[in-house]
């Protein structure tokens, strides 16, 4: 039913020279549910993420978020329509203190912007680090900061790449909890997530991607049911 | 400690005001060539330093101002100050032709075709003989008094300084500064880079065009090749790189530090100066790339407004 998801891809595809990255591939987002994005390395996950972020151009197909089409809108238009994303490769500004990289993204005035980032670097346990250079974080603390960043702007829709990476076990249940805590106000989230535990701890809804198609949906029961995904991901 | 910071500023632009008063001329006209190479740092860290997207042909908006100076000067009669400040009109609009297309370029790829843009400039000048007097130039009439110049000059170095203070501790300059850290989760982030990027060069590309002009009038010939050599990107980059790129003083420092340093070695050290100055660009690019008030910076913590 029109209205139901907040994110339409449909039929796209990508490619880079001879290689398609992703291949006629339709994926529907149902508002205020958390899904991920699973599959083998190079199955195209992160591409369809740069896709959905403009981050890359799709040759073909549509995508449309909140009804509208917005595969046609460079990224930073894509993003103040509510679409935030974090990267599988961390990408903070290294040079800017932890607090700057939170203020630096946000358009409200300086004073509940310096509060939210205040807030919101509470949350992530960087509190005591705000003045910090970013680039001279941990690796964990660097993916929660970025976290912290994608929070900042407020999106309707968060695209999570790989969260659960390089993060310690219990910061990790923090950060599961966090993501529970934005479904439960209201937020769509997709992640793309290799820890299976991960996945089935927190997803609604499985995409499984091989080799640029997606290859199933469904719940997390169904889909690690599915012989083509044990065959995609373990070749039996 | 806000107080302070006013008094010593006070203090310097007293004493520099009051200057020509009781020194020699040697010392304000070399005091002069300071506050130029001062407005030309500041110039190129506002692209440059707070972008990350390195103008190898800076000098192109310098020559630019200089010519249009000198041509409403000789050929209009406008008095030199508002012919510079038309200098740098003239400056700010090639930068808005060129810079859509190559602030889309990336890395080595923006250095070179700005490198190219200089050559271009510079050919067309030489082409266009009846306008700028080709290979020969233009002479304009020598000044009775380099005062009204000196402070000009001084003003446009502290106009840069204070351009520079006003975008770094604004967001325009925190958002400037993400495009430099990385420009794909900027621009993820909601950020324009391509427009932010865009109204940098303008500011960046309006100061050496009016500075350009005041040193037409300053030299009071000027000549294709004397006005866009590399040298003069060159040597705005090193002070920019040894005081601290991306900081709001680190040109300043650089650009009185090298300039005096220069002096020094050239009174020295008359045949191998330049190579001196170039063992510094290497130093700088290999041990300290975040120059001295980045390094710091870094060390101390100190607060972005140094």
């Amino acid at each position: 039913m029109p209205g139901d998801f907040i994110l339409e891809v449909h039929g796209v595809s990508k490619r880079f020279g001879g290689v398609t990255a992703v291949q006629r591939c339709s994926v529907a987002l149902e508002t205020g549910k958390i899904s991920a994005l699973v599959g083998p390395n190079g199955s195209g996950k992160t591409t369809l993420f740069n896709l959905i972020t403009g981050v890359e151009r799709i040759d073909e197909g549509e995508i449309f978020f909140k009804g509208e089409r917005i595969d046609h809108l460079p990224p930073h238009k894509i993003a103040r329509r509510g679409v935030g994303r974090t990267f599988q490769l961390i990408r903070v500004f290294a040079e800017l203190t932890a607090l700057e990289n939170l203020l630096v993204v946000t358009r409200q005035d300086w004073e509940p912007s310096y509060r939210r980032a205040s807030e919101l670097l509470t949350f992530v346990k960087l509190d005591r680090l705000r003045g910090e250079f970013a680039g001279n974080l941990s690796y964990g603390q660097q993916r929660l900061l970025e976290f912290a960043r994608v929070l900042m702007i407020d999106p309707d829709l968060i695209l999570l790449d790989e969260p659960a990476a390089g993060i310690n076990r219990s910061l990790l249940n923090d950060l599961l909890s966090a993501i529970r805590d934005l479904r439960a106000s209201g937020k769509t989230v997709l992640i793309v997530e290799h820890d299976m535990k991960v996945v089935m701890d927190l997803a609604e809804k499985i995409f499984v991607l091989d080799h640029g198609e997606k290859l199933t949906e469904g719940t997390p029961e169904i889909v690690l049911k599915d012989e083509r995904v044990m065959e995609a991901y373990f070749g039996r | 400690m806000r107080w302070l910071a006013l008094l010593i500023a006070f203090i310097i632009l007293a004493g520099l005001g009051t200057m020509p008063l009781y020194t020699s001329n040697y010392i304000i006209t070399f005091t002069l060539q300071i506050f130029m190479w001062i407005a030309l740092a500041e110039s190129w860290n506002l692209i440059s330093g707070l972008t990350g997207y390195v103008s190898f042909g800076h000098v192109a908006f310098f020559g630019t101002g200089a010519y249009t100076a000198a041509i409403l000067i000789t050929k209009v009669g406008w008095h030199w100050l508002p012919a510079s400040l038309m200098g740098s009109v003239t400056a700010a609009s090639l930068a808005l032709l060129i810079g859509y297309p190559c602030l889309r370029l990336k890395g080595p790829y923006f250095a070179i075709s700005m490198l190219g843009l200089n050559e271009v400039v510079r050919a067309l000048v030489s082409y266009f003989d009846s306008l700028t007097g080709g290979g020969s130039g233009i002479t304009l009439s020598p000044m009775n008094s380099i005062l009204p110049l000196y402070y000009a000059m001084g003003g446009i170095a502290l106009a840069g300084l204070v351009i520079t203070y006003w975008t770094i501790t604004s967001r325009f300059g925190l958002r400037l500064l993400s495009i430099r850290e990385n420009e794909v989760a900027a621009e993820a982030m909601g950020i324009p880079t391509a427009a932010l990027k865009l109204y940098a060069f303008l500011i960046s590309a309006a100061l050496p065009g009016i500075v350009g002009g005041f040193y037409a009038r300053y030299v009071s010939h000027i000549e294709p090749l004397g006005t866009f050599p590399l040298i003069t990107t060159v040597t705005m980059i090193v002070m920019c790189l040894f005081g601290g790129r991306g900081t709001i003083f680190g040109p300043v420092l650089g650009a009185t530090l090298l300039s005096l340093f220069q002096e020094w070695a050239w009174a020295r050290f008359l045949y191998i100066h330049e190579a001196i100055f170039g063992a510094i660009i290497v130093f700088v690019i290999l041990l300290m790339p975040r120059g001295i008030l980045g390094v710091l910076q870094q060390r101390y913590r100190l607060p972005r407004i140094v």
